[in-house]
């Protein structure tokens, strides 16, 4: 052991927060409002990567077959770690909360996984590519960004491992489609599924029901809560 | 989308021509003759190695029965994820943690195809130039999913391992590099994918020994049809070895091993008693090696 010297030891006294740490303590949701967002991010995952699994035997294209089983994985992880994140945010009977945000959004998934014929490789993509993946998107955004970056912190790590994912996919997907439409039918047909999948989504109000990125709902109730922000957290939720 | 999906109607592109199991039995061209070794050289084995006249073909052929089979096993994984609803392992349920299993090796053998198609490519192979035997698909198209996992789990993705086993000693002893690399990952996926097969068996049985054991016989069944003619098993006469080591690290018991090496001497026993009677009959004598 070194010698003790006579010149006082330099202070470790530091703020908790460091001046590039901006992170802000209130947030949008409640506990209660993040279990039930939740709920609904592991019950759509789910159907979404069951139904890529089960469209890997019926698209003839390799290279479509090979992209889904891939991403059915990815949304299988996803569930997961919503299914891990539930009883972390008190829901011990994680079934409860598995459920779809509303009725429309359970009419959506049976519209999108009704196509399973092989000639209907465009219609299976268009669903998941162009309509449901978007969704998730912007749902999944809109919770990190409205969240509270300290209590939450657990969702907005995995929400942000989650978009590189829906991102990444998106961009396959979108890639796959845009080589396989190229006639006049193929666009018409591309675009009257997505109308019609896209109708029933905006019934549903995005894949949390309304107020999935904000509007829609209780929107009165999250400018209230954010502005709230001595730094409580028991914000409403804006369903 | 139907909760099953049978195998009949696999959507393939116009490149691939399908066969299945009893068309190939019955095919006689695929009957190989009764030799007699005349020492204990690699010559007298029937092991595929690269000094063996027919090595090119028969490897480019087996490498692509890889693939195909490759595409019918994540077919297949998907369909198990997709078919059954979460639940705790009965009344058609299966459990979430399964299905997140099954999501993952859809992954696996999704990547399996991609090598395999390259592999094949580099060994100078198209895509639908060796017919496609859809008898693994066949295994997961059972409406219980415990079948599924002892069909293709324990007895399809066992063979993968005894292949995988072959083609990477192949590789290594022609000097390919590239072959036995990616045989090398694939086996590890494979011992994976056998050893979730036998663990989920497990647990999902545990309260159901009838079940268990239909499950059992279901992939002795499977196990015997690829036993046929001695294709795999210990001997050198069997192109195919059984690897044992492997096998041990995917969950199967020394009992388990040695079942399927007695039934894969006994179809080799049966194949070269049909093949001297066929002989015979045509008033041949057993052909040297």
């Amino acid at each position: 052991m070194p010698e003790a010297t006579t010149s006082p030891a330099p202070s470790t006294v530091r703020p908790p927060f460091t001046p590039w740490d901006r992170r802000d303590l209130p947030g949008m949701f409640d506990v209660n409002e993040t279990a039930r967002r939740v709920g609904n991010y592991k019950w759509t995952e789910m159907k979404l990567f069951e139904a890529l699994g089960g469209w890997i035997a019926t698209v003839p294209e390799l290279d479509v077959k090979m992209r889904l089983g891939t991403h059915c994985y990815h949304h299988a992880w996803h569930a997961e770690l919503w299914e891990k994140r539930l009883p972390e945010l008190r829901e011990m009977k994680t079934e409860r909360l598995t459920v779809p945000a509303n009725e429309a959004m359970e009419r959506f998934i049976s519209a999108m996984t009704e196509p399973e014929a092989p000639e209907l490789t465009i219609e299976k993509l268009v669903g998941v590519y162009r309509v449901l993946i978007p969704r998730s998107i912007a749902a999944y955004t809109y919770h990190r960004n409205n969240t509270s970056e300290i209590t939450d912190a657990p969702t907005i790590r995995s929400i942000n491992f989650i978009l590189q994912d829906e991102f990444d996919d998106w961009r396959d997907g979108e890639m796959m489609l845009q080589s396989l439409i190229s006639t006049p039918d193929e666009i018409r047909r591309a675009a009257a599924h997505q109308q019609r999948l896209e109708a029933i989504m905006v019934e549903a109000g995005g894949i949390t029901g309304p107020g999935s990125i904000g509007h829609g709902g209780n929107t009165e109730s999250d400018s209230a809560s954010t502005e709230s922000a001595g730094g409580s957290t028991e914000s409403e939720g804006d369903t | 989308m139907r909760q099953f999906f049978p195998v009949e109607d696999l959507a393939r592109d116009e490149r691939f021509v399908q066969t299945n199991m009893a068309e190939r039995l019955a095919d006689t061209r695929t009957a190989r003759p009764e030799r007699v070794p005349k020492s204990k050289s690699r010559a007298a084995s029937a092991k595929l190695t690269p000094d063996r006249r027919e090595a090119s073909d028969a490897a480019r052929g087996l490498m692509h029965g890889i693939m195909t089979g490759e595409i019918q096993a994540l077919e297949g994984a998907g369909r198990t994820a997709h078919d059954f609803a979460a639940g705790d392992g009965t009344n058609d349920t299966i459990p979430f943690e399964l299905k997140l299993d099954m999501a993952r090796q859809a992954w696996d053998e999704a990547r399996h195809v991609e090598i395999s198609a390259k592999l094949s490519d580099w060994m100078g192979t198209e895509l639908g130039e060796f017919a496609e035997n859809t008898v693994l698909f066949s295994a997961a198209c059972s409406d219980d999913p415990v079948l599924r996992l002892a069909g293709v789990n324990r007895a399809l993705e066992g063979l993968a391992i005894d292949v995988f086993t072959q083609m990477k000693e192949f590789g290594d002893l022609a000097g390919d590099p590239f072959l036995e690399f990616c045989e090398d990952w694939m086996l590890a996926d494979e011992v994976t994918h056998v050893k979730m097969g036998s663990d989920w068996l497990r647990k999902v049985t545990a309260n159901d020994p009838d079940r268990r054991a239909k499950a059992l016989e279901f992939q002795r069944v499977v196990d015997k049809l690829f036993s046929f003619g001695g294709l795999r098993g210990d001997s050198d006469e069997s192109p195919i070895a059984l690897a044992r080591r492997f096998r041990e690290l995917a969950g199967f018991s020394d009992d388990e091993v040695e079942v399927i090496s007695e039934m894969d001497r006994d179809a080799l026993e049966e194949r070269k008693a049909q093949v001297q009677l066929a002989q015979e009959a045509a008033g041949l004598q057993p052909e040297p090696v």
